[in-house]
């Protein structure tokens, strides 16, 4: 059937034009086929000229639209947003790139860009011959929300979901909220307990009647996807079944646990990792005592089980150890006499106001040694003393020694091993093994799992501030997918056509979301797409041995009429 | 140039990963040969054979698959899928009388222009070689 | 234009954008002011970003887009808060002025005929005066909206520009308009100032011309680059011998600015790496205090630097001299040997810090809208409710609170976004 087809060369201002001859272009593709009318504009992304295609469409009554101008990355919702404004569905549309594909990458050839601009028109016009309209996909969604992890990121999540109206399920695996921080005292860069924090925003919770906390408990089974998840949670020992249509994952950090004989950690009695220091220093006494010794001289070692450089070590930093030694550091001056403060370092990393902790531990006569993985300090007895050396860069290289009554390992964070939720939630994992997000400046709390979002420290390592940012920017995220109650899914989804399907397992076995299931079609058992998990890769298309299997969009006759234009 | 001795390539990109990189050699203005062209799929690995096999039918030298390595947003198994796509093809390639070097594949990143305008480079320099090879044979 | 929204947000950098769009997206109406021309703030301009590589413009632009397109979003360049003041029953009356464009901004199609008969030539701020622009022109090639405007104190009104404009866009008959809406919130995202590197003369900065700031060097590694080449001011000689001079105004009583910028061991890295790969044969030495390669794959990033062959100097810069060639002798306390120690470079980059930007607190007239020790908005609930100010019903985002970099700014955004959304779910 002969189809009305309206295209538009654009000139980029001169960015196209400069290089590509688009009147030659224009009289090249004017005699195609369905090419009812061509038209040339300095910039089609202008609203002049957007308003002139509006006005193409509906007074030509044109079947599909073809703009030729820069990368389908910058404009293709603006045209399909014109398509749609004048009544043409959006995939009626073909965005063909002859800027950075042909105007700009042979500017150095302007004949041989021109040659090739026109051929990627016509291959555009003959795809747009062969589009088909498709209409998105709309799928009611429930306004709920499972936040994992109870922690202070958890909670501050829970709290603003449940703020902006989002029903919340609070899924804790200990018996108690609060995660780490609760067992924290003096927090860094605001004057706030830890415990307290976390009474606090338990508190906050209890307020709040949308939010059920369930403790001591665990996700058992999770089904469906994003909008409508059925989850199963185990809780003591009843087991609940849940409507649900988003996760927030906030699962939290484990704490570096150095390795039997790490700095002597194990083997000497006074070697203990930073919590137990913050533990001790907690403590309500007068005088700085630990297992019977009093406590005046006290040797941080820092980077313990970050920023390692074996492979399959720890390589990143674990941001917030540095600022976290040195407020502990300052907080055991305040509190007990006499104390000697002496920082092994690698380097301090007290970044943006967390500097002013750093400084004010310098003025109080605080010392810092800085070591390089190389050589790092030895630690070693005489005696009844426990003595540490280090190779000083800061003073040219020195060899230091002194003695020390306790050794403070700055541990890091490293992932928390949770392999029942991994495995049901299927969350990947970076370099580092902490949850991955997609993009970290774009989409920093999605998952390529839609729906399952992620925030706080089980994304990397982070400092309480960082976390809380990171938890409500989750729950925003969450919110403003759910809060409509109905969301569109891009309807450039695999389709089966049930007369070719001999249902074989390829599909099945390529497909990496569930999103093929099985059917009955004129008394067989074929295969179908599960339209709501379809996420349009195509991966189950190429497997097909009968080709039953196309790609919306991107069909057979699509591509192969763009190859056959491709070569006229 | 005598245009039209120079071999020409389909190149297929994907939409979120390499086809940026095709475009940031365009904006980086870093020239390759104008006889390449390319179509843009989600993934690489929904490319189905019957396209690569009508590309060389209708004339096409080579086939570039830009492929996104690890960085696909639809999974890992992309890359792996993608090879077994390759060769599959090599196969019918065979059967028709097509070299395998006709064929490429290599994962690209959404920043990798340099390494596109390389690889796309010295396939051509290959797929000209193979059509001198095959005129000076007849 | 509507006079009634349910939020104002003030600046439209990636912070206004990614808060304005996740209430836009929730269904609030939302008024983006932003008093620059064009929307994207500082991060439209970098070339790309640490530590994944990215494009800089790529990343920025479907964000920019979506902001300027998105049927809850009204969007006003050039405009500013003039007085924001709180009414009895919690809403808040706005002020805006609207600078003249002297462009009619729905009839002008960015095609820069004007800028190519405009007599007026100065120093574009855009591309941190590297080179001229005329006084009528389109910020930047990427700018949004791409329209022009005329820069009225260098336009010599000669009219050039009207009789060439095809699409008769220009209008020198445009006034200061000033806007009263009415909003229930205010998030605040001004984003932040760098820091002036005259202030700190032993660097030579403004004198010598080979010493240049890190955001000039941005620019010159974007995509949308002045030269099509890294080159040095002076002749336009392809470097080779490049010191960075990292904390340049941050960590730095003297000058004011005690606290780290967060940015700058990180961006300089990237630099660095993105220079290795332009000019294979440059050296490139980093003379740093300590690196703060802190975030995800930070570490990893910095070092990859190192690997790569960027050489990095524990020492602070005392001085910069200028040698006739254009050459600069830097004498640094090298610390691994402890002797104050000389070298010599073809080009100096100045690691400029980050500092607050408050003006904004002038504009609120009846409640005190306080800063804090470092002069960013003060987040009296920082552990609780980052988001929060001394202001009810006032919100503030990104860098406006503290220095950071650009995945914790979307994500203070998007803390802003959460608590402003429930804030006015509160109140209906």
């Amino acid at each position: 059937m002969k189809k009305k087809i309206g295209v538009y060369v654009c000139h980029c201002g001169g960015n196209i034009s400069d290089y590509v001859d688009i009147e030659k272009v224009k009289d090249a593709v004017k005699d195609e086929a369905n090419v009812y009318l061509l038209k040339n504009t300095l910039f089609a992304c202008s609203d002049s000229s957007q308003k002139g295609m509006v006005d193409d469409i509906k007074t030509s009554e044109l079947d599909a639209i073809v703009v030729a101008s820069c990368s389908p990355k910058l404009h293709v919702p603006t045209f399909r947003g014109v398509a749609a404004r004048a009544g043409l569905n959006p995939y009626n549309y073909v965005q063909v790139n002859i800027r950075e594909q042909s105007s700009w990458a042979h500017s150095d050839q302007p004949t041989g860009a021109t040659e090739k601009a026109i051929l990627l028109v016509k291959a555009g016009i003959a795809r747009a011959a062969e589009s088909q309209a498709l209409t998105p996909i709309k799928i009611p969604t429930t306004n709920a929300t499972a936040v994992i992890g109870a922690g202070i990121g958890g909670m501050r999540s829970a709290i603003a979901l449940a703020d902006m109206g989002t029903e919340v399920y609070l899924i804790e695996k200990e018996m108690s909220v609060g995660g780490h921080v609760a067992n924290w005292g003096n927090l860094f860069t605001a004057n706030i307990n830890g415990n307290e924090l976390a009474a606090s925003l338990h508190n906050e919770i209890k307020k709040r009647p949308n939010i059920k906390l369930f403790t001591n408990a665990e996700l058992t089974e999770k089904k469906g996807s994003i909008g409508n998840f059925d989850i199963k949670v185990k809780s003591g020992n009843e087991t609940l079944p849940l409507h649900i249509g988003a996760f927030v994952v906030n699962t939290g950090f484990a704490p570096y646990e150095p390795v039997s004989g790490e700095y002597h950690f194990g083997e000497y009695d006074n070697v203990i990792t930073l919590p137990e220091f913050k533990k001790l220093i907690d403590t309500p006494a007068s005088e700085l005592v630990y297992k019977g010794k009093t406590i005046k001289k006290i040797a941080y070692i820092y980077c313990v089980g970050s920023r390692q450089d074996e492979e399959g070590d720890n390589k990143y930093c674990s941001r917030y150890c540095c600022t976290a030694a040195i407020h502990s550091s300052i907080q055991v001056k305040s509190k007990f006499k006499n104390i000697t403060n002496l920082h092994f370092n690698r380097g301090i990393r007290t970044y943006g106001k967390q500097e002013l902790h750093y400084e004010e531990s310098s003025k109080n006569g605080d010392i810092y040694l800085q070591f390089s993985l190389d050589s790092i300090p030895q630690i070693e007895k005489k005696g009844n003393k426990t003595i540490v050396k280090v190779k000083d860069i800061l003073t040219a290289g020195k060899e230091l020694e002194t003695e020390a009554d306790l050794i403070v390992l700055v541990t890091g964070m490293v992932p928390r091993k949770n392999e029942n939720l991994t495995n049901q939630l299927k969350i990947p994992v970076g370099r580092d093994n902490f949850f991955n997000e997609i993009h970290m400046k774009l989409r920093p709390v999605e998952t390529v799992i839609d729906g399952v979002f992620i925030a706080g420290t089980c994304q990397s390592p982070k400092n309480i501030l960082e976390t809380l940012n990171s938890s409500m920017a989750a729950a925003a995220k969450a919110n403003s997918i759910l809060t409509k109650g109905e969301m569109s899914l891009e309807p450039t989804l695999a389709m089966v056509n049930p007369a070719a399907c001999n249902l074989c397992d390829n599909c099945f076995e390529a497909c990496q979301f569930d999103a093929i299931v099985q059917t009955e079609y004129e008394g067989r058992k074929v295969a179908k797409i599960n339209v709501s998990n379809c996420k349009g890769c195509g991966m189950c298309t190429p497997v097909c041995p009968t080709d039953a299997i196309d790609l919306a969009d991107f069909t057979n006759a699509q591509i192969e009429s763009m190859i056959d234009a491709l070569t006229e | 140039m005598a245009t039209n001795a120079q071999p020409r390539i389909l190149v297929f990109s994907t939409e979120k990963i390499s086809d940026p990189a095709i475009d940031l050699a365009g904006l980086l203005k870093k020239h390759y040969p104008f006889t390449v062209y390319t179509i843009s799929v989600p993934c690489s690995s929904c490319i189905k054979p019957r396209w690569i096999m009508r590309a060389y039918e209708k004339g096409f030298d080579g086939v570039f698959i830009a492929a996104d390595g690890t960085d696909c947003s639809y999974g890992e198994s992309c890359g792996e899928k993608t090879s077994h796509i390759v060769t599959s093809t090599h196969q019918l390639m065979r059967d028709k009388g097509l070299k395998p070097s006709q064929l490429k594949m290599a994962a690209l990143c959404s920043v990798c222009a340099e390494p596109f305008v390389k690889h796309i480079t010295s396939f051509m320099k290959e797929l000209e070689k193979l059509k001198y090879e095959a005129l000076s044979t007849k | 234009m509507n006079t009634q929204y349910d939020v104002l947000v003030v600046g439209a950098g990636i912070a206004g954008e990614e808060s304005a769009l996740k209430l836009a997206d929730m269904g609030f109406r939302v008024l983006l002011i932003e008093k620059e021309p064009s929307i994207g703030g500082k991060m439209i301009l970098l070339s790309k970003v640490f530590p994944t590589l990215d494009c800089a413009a790529c990343i920025t632009t479907p964000k920019v887009s979506e902001t300027a397109r998105h049927p809850n979003i009204t969007l006003l360049t050039l405009t500013e808060a003039d007085s924001i003041i709180k009414e009895n029953n919690g809403s808040f009356s706005v002020t805006l002025k609207k600078h003249p464009r002297y462009v009619i901004e729905k009839d002008c199609t960015g095609c820069q005929e004007c800028e190519t008969v405009c007599p007026s030539i100065v120093d574009d701020q855009f591309q941190f005066n590297l080179v001229a622009r005329k006084a009528v022109y389109i910020p930047f090639n990427i700018a949004n909206p791409r329209v022009a405007l005329i820069d009225i104190e260098n336009c010599m009104l000669c009219g050039s520009c009207e009789q060439k404009c095809p699409s008769n866009a220009i209008d020198f008959s445009q006034k200061e308009e000033i806007i009263q809406v009415k909003v229930n919130a205010v998030i605040v995202a001004t984003g932040f100032n760098l820091f002036d590197p005259t202030l700190i003369p032993r660097y030579g900065f403004g004198k010598y011309k080979n010493v240049i700031t890190s955001m000039q060097m941005e620019r010159e590694l974007a995509p949308t680059r002045p030269f099509n080449n890294i080159l040095r001011p002076s002749d336009g000689k392809t470097p080779d011998k490049i010191a960075y001079i990292f904390c340049t105004g941050s960590r730095d009583q003297t000058c004011g600015n005690a606290i780290c910028s967060q940015v700058c061991c990180m961006y300089s890295t990237k630099q660095a790496q993105l220079l290795m790969g332009a000019l294979p044969m440059a050296d490139i030495t980093m003379y740093y205090i300590n690196i703060r390669a802190f975030g995800k794959g930070f570490n990893e990033f910095y070092m990859q630097a190192k690997d790569m062959g960027a050489k990095y100097v524990k020492g602070k810069v005392a001085s910069v001299s200028e040698k006739e060639n254009g050459n600069l002798i830097l004498r640094y306390e090298d610390i691994a040997t402890g002797k104050v120690t000389e070298s010599e470079h073809d080009l100096v980059v100045l690691s400029v810090g980050l500092l607050a930007n408050p003006a904004i607190t002038s504009v609120f007239k009846d409640e005190t809208l306080e800063i804090d020790a470092s002069k960013y908005i003060k987040q009296p609930e920082l552990l609780q409710s980052p988001a929060l100010t001394s202001i009810k019903g006032v919100f503030v985002a990104g860098t406006a609170t503290a220095p950071m970099d650009i995945p914790d700014t979307i994500m203070s955004a998007g803390a802003a976004a959460a608590e402003t959304s429930g804030y006015l779910k509160q109140l209906s």
